[in-house]
């Protein structure tokens, strides 16, 4: 740390970084700046397209695993102290904020609120939020006859919940009661004012909730990462390193494995080669050149709107519906949680900025109740909006401008917010395709995404009644004002995985099953989303998923019969120091 | 911004208030002193925005004055003094000349650019067609009653001109934008007591809303919006609809 050659209060501010040749993420953690390992001739074993949650944790594991792998990202390469600031509109350049048209009944809002663009993707600007899935997820089909069941059941996952919550790490309390219950290696964080009211409001009525976590948050400092400060700026990016993001927690390792990344470079199509193979991809560099970059094995991890974009721009002879679309079921059953925010005015200060976003919720309500009118159920979590965020939140619950819209902003540190998280299931018409007008083309030319969503009469029941129970929460809480705004949050599905090749893109390791040696591996291959935040989910896949590869390597090259076997947790994989550390086990 | 605009009044005593440096209630907060404490990239970031603002590049300068009496309406500043108030126009004209996206555009909606365009244009056709006189000239309660109608998404006026793009949805994108612009401003976070960037110091008082030892408690005072204003309201029940509007991330 250089806070002690500073003349500046506290050692600090930071001054600019020394202009060493060093690549910084976070202010302690140094790296050397990556640079370019293989020949666009080369053949590497795999290419990951797309750096994000999962692609960081795939990156890591395979070149551990000793295997030639280069991801492609389309954003930069983020040196954390010269990129990030603690500011709210300076942290737009975090999103994927190219052009995508939208429309349905529903239109889902993206750009800032739904997906990350640089290495680190969604991991960057997440709130953090790592609560695991449960058990019911899996057979939601089975259980309620609605959405899907996964090819896959809680144990199967349950090995990789519990590493990558020790990798990233995850604070929280030692007894996590929800779902199958567990407990969390890192101590849980203090309550900021939100929090508070959030305990309040539910232990007034009775209903359980978890204080300090799960998050992926650093209560206590590890190795070259230091501890949370508390300064609320989650979303806008960790500055301080205390926040898991891919970028600081797999990505390094990953380069001293080996691994290449290359950034700023936007994969176009995935080239299928004549005995049905994917051979590598297409890209555009930096400076717009077009490359093609031969591999053994494509892994795209682009998430939810790239992806199946991706994949339908690949479109080719043999697979003239976009590759891997056999089933017709690519860019389908697209998914995103209802995400109300509902804002309650107190008559004492709150301060909402305080304290990360993310640190209390309650998953009393998630599974599905036979006296309510509706399936599946719904979290309620802490948020922490930002002024701006705030003012076009008064905008939409209030309908305000003017001089009422001044009114209610100089009275921000009275409000607190929560966020309802409902599961919205999986439905045809919600759909990924490509966009067709003479106007919708990206930089390179490529026709961007069209996204359409509609809610269902599932959906909206369970929407009204998980909004009226947490304003019931705010008003328990001692708000004297409470409002709402409808949202959504979190994308997941539209090239979901499954047990049979004619209702799903993949299998449950993420392998095509038109393509052989093309997997994807993202938020996109979910069947269903429960009503947990994805990321630690999405992560602990990617994990399995490398597994598999690594066991199945020289079979996948050689074209042999698919596997379904589970390959069998390697547990040396993690990044170092972080295996067995301090997590309580509950058996 | 004209003269002719009535004054915030005392609510207790009828009495005109005094235009202020600072409106809100923490008239001894100025986030601004703290910059030695956040790090050197948020301090540039910060600070550009208290730099003059650049010359227009997207408006003309006909667009600009129709623009510049909509966004006194959005977020009126009659309580600052001149000196004090922040710009908003210059910070929306960057955007859309730099075509800084929100990273979507709903299919009912053409490119900002051109909402923008189209928005100037209808603007002055309702104002002549009910007014016969344009936007800028007319008093603050009619231009509000006809910004009130593209809020509620039934434009009193020029029906055909506005029906080209969903008003709803541009109103959003209006206000939107103007918050964007005024909420980024140290100024701004000075007005609502927010304690501003905070890297590498932190916040330590997380409970029950205490101040740091450099923030203040508040200092609460009455007022009520100028009499010839109509925007002092809230309308609960429009937070009901999904995605009507721009959206930022929270969780
Ligand atoms: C404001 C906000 C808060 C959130 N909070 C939480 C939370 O608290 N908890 C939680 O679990 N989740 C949260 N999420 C969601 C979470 O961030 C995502 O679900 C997750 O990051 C998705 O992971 P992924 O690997 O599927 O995709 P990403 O992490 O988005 O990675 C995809 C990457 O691929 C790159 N890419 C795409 N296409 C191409 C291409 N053609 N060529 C090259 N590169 C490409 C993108 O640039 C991106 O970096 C939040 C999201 C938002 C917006
Ligand atoms: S609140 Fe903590 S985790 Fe969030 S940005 Fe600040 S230091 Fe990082």
């Amino acid at each position: 740390m250089n806070w002690p050659h500073s003349k500046s209060p506290l050692g600090g501010a930071f001054e600019e970084p020394e202009h060493d040749g060093m690549h910084r993420l976070g202010p302690m953690q140094r790296i050397s700046i990556p640079r370019r390992r293989f020949r666009d001739e080369d053949v590497v074993d795999y290419v990951i397209v797309g750096v994000g949650s999962a692609g960081g944790v795939l990156l890591q594991r395979l070149a551990r695993a000793g295997f030639d792998v280069v991801g492609f990202e389309a954003g930069p390469f983020w040196d954390t102290e010269r990129d990030w600031v603690s500011d709210e509109a300076g942290s737009h350049n975090l999103y994927w904020n190219d052009l995508r048209i939208i429309g349905g009944k529903d239109p889902l809002a993206l750009g800032s609120n739904n997906s990350g663009k640089g290495v680190g993707g969604g991991s960057v600007h997440w709130a953090a939020f790592t609560p695991r899935f449960h058990p019911s997820d899996f057979e939601v089909y089975t259980r309620d006859g609605v959405g899907a069941d996964w090819p896959i059941d809680y144990e199967d996952i349950e090995p990789y919940y519990e590493l990558l919550e020790q990798e990233m790490p995850v604070a929280g309390p030692a007894w996590y009661p929800w779902g199958k219950p567990h407990g969390h290696p890192y101590a849980p964080h203090p309550m900021g004012a939100v929090g508070d009211a959030l305990i309040t409001g539910c232990t007034r009525l009775g209903i359980g909730v978890s204080a300090g976590g799960p998050v992926a948050i650093l209560s206590a400092s590890r190795g070259d990462r230091p501890h949370c400060i508390y300064r609320g700026f989650c979303i806008q990016a960790c500055k301080v390193g205390a926040k898991a993001s891919t970028l600081i927690t797999h990505v390094p390792d990953a380069l001293k494995h080996g691994a290449e990344i290359r950034d700023t470079s936007m994969v176009s199509r995935i080239e299928i080669g004549k005995d049905g193979r994917a051979t590598g991809v297409h890209y555009f560099d930096a400076e717009g050149r077009e490359h093609f970059q031969r591999a053994r094995c494509v892994i795209v991890s682009g998430y939810a709107i790239e992806t199946p974009r991706l994949l339908l721009n690949s479109a080719c002879p043999g697979h003239e519906r976009g590759l891997a679309n056999s089933s017709g079921t690519l860019g389908k059953y697209l998914m995103a949680q209802a995400g109300n925010v509902i804002l309650g005015r107190f008559e004492e200060l709150i301060r909402m900025y305080k304290a990360p976003p993310a640190h209390a919720l309650t998953e009393e309500f998630y599974e599905t109740d036979p006296t309510r009118d509706f399936a599946r159920g719904f979290a309620i979590q802490t948020v922490g909006p930002l002024p701006i965020a705030f003012a076009k939140q008064m905008m939409a619950a209030k309908g305000q401008w003017g001089w009422g819209l001044r009114r209610s902003m100089m009275d921000y540190n009275h409000w607190a917010a929560f966020g309802l998280l409902g599961e919205i299931l999986p439905w045809a018409d919600n759909t990924v395709e490509l966009a067709t007008g003479a106007n919708e083309k990206d930089r390179f030319g490529l026709p961007v995404a069209r996204v359409s969503f509609n809610l269902h009469e599932n959906d909206k029941r369970l929407i009204e009644f998980g909004k009226n129970k947490t304003m019931d929460v705010m008003r328990a809480a001692g708000a004297v004002e409470v409002v709402q705004e409808q949202r959504f949050a979190h994308l997941v599905g539209a090239a979901r995985m499954g047990k049979s090749p004619h209702d799903s893109v993949c299998d449950k390791f993420g392998r095509t099953w038109d393509v052989d040696n093309l997997f994807v591996m993202d938020g996109s291959v979910m069947p269903t989303q429960g009503s947990a935040n994805p990321g630690l989910t999405i992560q602990s896949l990617a994990a399995r998923t490398a597994d598999y590869l690594i066991s199945n390597h020289s079979a996948i090259q050689s074209g042999a019969k698919r596997s379904l076997e589970e390959p069998g947790i390697r547990k040396t994989l993690s990044p170092p120091g972080t295996f067995r550390s301090g997590i309580p086990h509950l058996r | 911004m004209s003269e002719n605009k009535s004054p915030l009044t005392d609510p207790r005593t009828g009495e005109a208030l005094p235009q202020r440096v600072q409106p809100g209630y923490y008239p001894k907060w100025r986030v601004m002193r703290e910059y030695r404490y956040w790090d050197a990239a948020t301090r540039d970031v910060v600070t550009q925005r208290l730099e003059a603002p650049k010359p227009l590049r997207f408006f003309t300068a006909e667009e600009a004055g129709v623009m510049e009496a909509v966004l006194d309406r959005i977020l009126p500043q009659d309580d600052r003094l001149p000196a004090q108030r922040i710009p908003l126009l210059p910070v929306l004209d960057t955007r859309l000349a730099t075509n800084k996206l929100e990273g979507y555009r709903y299919e009912d909606m053409p490119p900002d650019q051109e909402a923008y365009r189209l928005a100037v244009r209808a603007l002055d056709a309702m104002a002549q067609e009910i007014y016969g006189a344009p936007f800028i000239s007319l008093t603050v309660t009619s231009q509000e009653l006809l910004l009130k109608s593209l809020s509620e998404g039934h434009p009193a006026g020029a029906k055909e001109l506005w029906s080209t793009l969903n008003v709803k949805r541009f109103w959003t994108l209006l206000v939107s934008d103007a918050c964007a612009a005024y909420y980024a401003h140290p100024w701004a976070w000075d007005e609502i007591g927010f304690g501003g960037p905070a890297y590498p110091r932190g916040y330590m008082r997380l409970e029950a809303g205490r101040p740091e030892p450099w923030e203040f408690n508040e200092e609460r005072y009455g007022w009520t919006a100028p009499a010839d204003s109509i925007s002092d309201y809230a309308d609960p029940e429009s937070g009901h609809t999904a995605s009507a509007h721009g959206q930022a991330g929270t969780h």
